[in-house]
């Protein structure tokens, strides 16, 4: 897997899967909209090769007013749905403002979703200000910083989450920033983990 | 880098929070499902 990175931007093609072609419907409305967004969680090692699915892809969006988040659900309302509620007063209001997700799926399914909320906590906010381009198959995305995909994932410590930090960890070894690593790995208290499972 | 102030409860809890709401879409999957034909 021939993977370029420059600066801020990873570029790279591949067979595109089903979550693939979701992610890739879902946020180019958003870029449309120009909305600042991140993916984070477990699609990112899907999308760099990891040889499973999900049910889900979580986004964090910046926080929008309701005006704005408006125009996005009009404009995401064109081919995808909200499996929360029909009503966009209440999906701003008893949903995202209260820290409630909402999940959008393609009309007439649920599986994929995209689970959309806004930042809760100082790690979501840096999250979507440090974001990374990706630019697959000439369409491109946002992604979380993969040092923090790294040391957050070896944090849920469940075996599916290890094997995607392994995956992550092995295929970015060379460019990883390890002191940015090191600097979460200390905050999360993953160290221990980072030291067993994947080095 | 500049890296943010992380609380481990806080996070803690928002994981379960997650993790509830999962659940909660889990039932309501299950319920589409059940009102939905079988593909054949």
């Amino acid at each position: 897997m021939k993977i370029n990175i420059t600066g801020t931007k990873i570029e790279f093609k591949k067979e595109e899967n089903r979550l693939d072609r979701f992610v890739i419907d879902f946020t180019s409305l958003l870029n449309k909209l120009q909305i600042k967004y991140v993916i984070v969680s477990g699609y990112i090692a899907i999308l760099f090769g990891r040889s499973r699915t999900s049910e889900d892809v979580d986004i964090i969006v910046e926080k929008l007013d309701f005006k704005t988040f408006t125009t996005v659900w009009n404009t995401i309302s064109d081919g995808f749905h909200c499996i929360n509620t029909n009503d966009v007063k209440e999906a701003y209001e008893d949903y995202l403002s209260s820290g409630i997700s909402l999940r959008f799926a393609k009309k007439n399914t649920l599986i994929p979703n995209i689970v959309f909320k806004f930042p809760k906590i100082d790690l979501d906010t840096w999250t979507v200000q440090e974001r990374k381009k990706v630019v697959v198959n000439g369409h491109h995305f946002y992604i979380a910083p993969l040092e923090l995909q790294i040391s957050f994932k070896l944090r849920l410590e469940s075996e599916k989450d290890i094997e995607d930090a392994r995956h992550l960890y092995k295929l970015f070894e060379e460019t990883l920033d390890m002191t940015l690593i090191r600097e979460f790995n200390r905050k999360l208290k993953t160290q221990t983990l980072f030291q067993r499972y994947l080095q | 880098m500049r890296t943010p102030r992380i609380n481990l409860k806080e996070l803690e809890k928002i994981k379960e929070e997650n993790f509830r709401e999962r659940l909660e879409f889990i039932d309501r999957y299950v319920e589409w499902m059940k009102k939905t034909s079988n593909k054949t």
